[in-house]
């Protein structure tokens, strides 16, 4: 049948049909090699932070890839086509007349009992970036994501000199068997760490070329409506995974909220809440 | 113990309770194992095949669960193809699925064959004039298609993604699963089509032969048709089963019904192409080789009733259900009716497996009666045992229902809203 082999012969029906099972072999070695060789492309090329993000968005159930402009209530539904990376959205562009410096001394947000201060930009996987004099950033959890994570058992920080990507991973904390790996909310690299005692956990030094771009971050009004809607999110979170009844009307989040649920499960918990499915 | 192997927010029972689940099928696997090896190392005689009955058990087996596989093919296509994104939530269920039916059909016919070391000989030594070759080159062309397609859904176990290049792999190869969906279409299309035309020209046998277009008989085309037809069916069938045994909701009934309806549509042309076929086979295919139709049915128990269920009760009937809105919304029907077209499809593979062997055809001929050999049995018992282990880890450990969290969720929302207005 093959032309090497017992039984070939050149006549239409056996180069038709080894010429389709041929095409069917070249096509599934191409395919994989295909995606042999782009992967070994994308890990020369340090995308796996953004693949994994990309990856993890894309399993994000559609109610948690909410356009920030739908929070707010500017459209009445839309997903987010960017991976919540608006420096990409056109929409976004149009609607936004972006300043990349939050008012200095502006008030706090005070929501259900948290704090949120308004000098700085908040990532939606609850971390925020204040852009520093000296030219850097400081980077740290949100009052929400310090309350999940209360004393962390672990904090695994990227030494300085490593780089950060927006939405890659900053720095991962262990807590009652959840390991979650918190997101970056800038670009650049680390030139110090912190920790949880200081309220901060990394300054970063913003990419060279150009100025930080916070464009993608919440900001001013948008943190409040964000907010309601992350503590809805909590509540069905913690429901969800084995939590009882919740957050009567009016009260608040307790400093450590994984100590009050033990017979929650935190790693799903917080999973859904540092949106990683 | 294995809680970091399971998707974040999936509910799995307890280790313990899953080996309870796994041991009898594990130890049905080892039985089936057993009876395999003896029919492998002491040969055929340890069934009740000859070489009159050569075709028993086992290829009933192969082409039913080949049929009911055809849900992989067919969903990758709807989905891929055809981008009918709702199928989402249920195509890494149906690749699983897939795998599952044609490694078990192959691992089966390497029994059956025998020989496993001289497997290779199918392709270095293929009879050209046998449909039997390009079978196999399909099916072995096609099991590597689903276990490539299968590999993303393995990468993305929990503990796999954590390593750099698994999870790039993953994602590069997923990018990429619309070529497999293409290639896994045009070689399932194929094969499906052979295994019907394996019989179709049966000269010897006019109770299978037909006639047909160009080099393929009807039963080419009706085996693609009857797999396409029930692979959505049996998705839904397994699916629903899957929900029941975990006590979990997986998918949106709306993805159930669209299965249906896709099944039921297909399904109606299945049986308008089959009547039309036995009525041509009836009147015209078999007088003309001398062999009145009605005489095939007077053997028992093979009698007319065998016709009058497989085109009928486990066709049309089903059609009608699955293709009546009101129906298609009440899951006790949709689910029976989704049964009941795997039932019409494995009783039409029947026929053409067993019944064709035992009508005799010659004056000297008479009629056989076949009974597999507990041998035969064992080995099937063992690869149905191997397909629900093969699922169940399948299961527990791989996001074969992306939406099972979310709808959990929803559902507790929902909850809470019906509340929240109980109390206003």
């Amino acid at each position: 049948m093959l032309p090497w082999n017992y039984g070939f012969e050149w006549n239409a029906s056996h180069v038709i049909f080894l010429g389709a099972f041929y095409t069917v072999l070249v096509v599934l070695a191409t395919t994989v090699l295909h995606a042999m060789w782009r992967s070994r492309r994308d890990l020369r090329q340090r995308k796996t932070e953004e693949i994994r993000w990309e990856s993890d968005f894309h399993d994000l159930p559609s109610r948690d890839r909410v356009c920030r402009h739908a929070l707010t209530g500017e459209f009445g539904s839309r997903e987010c086509p960017h991976g919540f990376d608006c420096r990409k959205c056109e929409t976004h562009a149009r609607r936004w007349i972006e300043t990349d410096a939050p008012a200095r001394g502006a008030e706090e947000e005070e929501i259900f009992g948290m704090a949120f201060p308004l000098d700085r930009f908040y990532h939606r996987g609850h971390t925020w970036a204040r852009p520093e004099a000296d030219g850097t950033v400081t980077v740290g959890l949100d009052e929400l994501g310090q309350r999940l994570l209360g004393v962390p058992d672990a904090v695994d920080l990227p030494e300085p000199g490593a780089r950060v990507r927006v939405n890659g991973t900053a720095f991962r904390i262990k807590k009652r068997g959840a390991d979650v790996r918190v997101l970056s909310p800038v670009d650049g690299e680390v030139v110090e760490r912190g920790g949880e005692g200081q309220g901060w956990y990394l300054k970063v030094k913003p990419e060279s070329h150009g100025e930080p771009g916070f464009g993608h971050l919440l900001r001013g009004a948008e943190v409040r409506p964000w907010l309601l809607r992350e503590m809805e999110r909590l509540q069905l979170a913690l429901t969800a995974e084995g939590a009882a009844a919740t957050l009567a009307d009016g009260g608040v989040p307790v400093a450590d909220i994984a100590a009050s649920y033990p017979e929650a499960d935190w790693d799903g918990v917080c999973g859904e809440m540092f949106l990683e499915p | 113990m294995d809680k970091e192997f399971i998707a974040r927010g999936a509910k799995r029972c307890p280790g313990g309770k899953f080996l309870l689940w796994l041991l009898p099928w594990a130890l049905l696997l080892g039985f089936g194992l057993y009876a395999a090896g003896l029919c492998l190392v002491l040969g055929l005689n340890q069934t009740n095949m000859d070489n009159r009955f050569a075709f028993g058990l086992w290829i009933f087996l192969d082409l039913t669960i080949i049929a009911f596989g055809a849900g992989a093919f067919f969903t990758g296509f709807l989905l891929y193809i055809l981008k009918i994104g709702e199928l989402k939530a249920v195509i890494n269920s149906a690749v699983a699925i897939g795998l599952v039916c044609y490694s078990g059909a192959i691992a089966v016919l390497m029994v059956d064959v025998g020989q496993p070391l001289r497997a290779w000989f199918t392709f270095w030594y293929p009879n050209v004039h046998s449909m039997l070759t390009e079978v196999t080159f399909c099916l072995s062309c096609y099991l590597t298609v689903l276990a490539i397609e299968y590999l993303p859904i393995v990468l993305k176990n929990r503990r796999l993604r954590e390593v750099p290049s698994m999870l790039v792999f993953e994602h590069e190869l997923h990018k990429l699963i619309y070529v497999l969906a293409g290639v896994g279409t045009f070689l399932s299309f194929f094969h499906q089509g052979s295994l019907g035309g394996l019989y179709g020209v049966l000269r010897g046998r006019p109770f299978a032969f037909r006639e047909g277009l160009a080099v393929w008989p009807s039963t080419f085309f009706l085996f693609i048709l009857s797999a396409a037809a029930v692979g959505p069916s049996f998705i839904l069938l397994t699916t629903w089963m899957a929900e029941k045994i975990s006590r979990k909701k997986l998918v949106r009934p709306e993805v159930l019904r669209l299965l249906g309806r896709i099944s039921g549509l297909l399904l109606a042309v299945y049986v308008l192409a089959k009547t039309l076929d036995t009525l041509l086979w009836l009147n015209r295919t078999s007088p003309e080789r001398g062999f009145p139709a009605w005489q095939y049915y007077s053997w028992r128990p093979f009698g007319t009733w065998i016709l009058f269920a497989e085109i009928v009760l486990f066709g049309v009937l089903p059609a009608l259900v699955l293709l009546t809105p009101r129906l298609r919304a009440r899951t006790g029907w949709l689910v029976s009716a989704a049964a009941m077209a795997c039932c019409g499809v494995a009783l039409n593979r029947f026929v053409m497996t067993v019944q064709t062997l035992a009508l005799p055809t010659l004056s000297f001929d008479r009629f056989l009666s076949y009974y597999p050999s507990w041998q035969e049995v064992g080995t099937f018992l063992a690869v149905v045992a191997y397909g629900v282990l093969v699922y169940s880890f399948s299961f527990r450990y791989l996001p074969l229902f992306p939406e099972e969290r979310e709808l959990k969720v929803e559902a507790l929302a929902e909850e809470e809203e019906l509340a929240a207005a109980g109390r206003y």
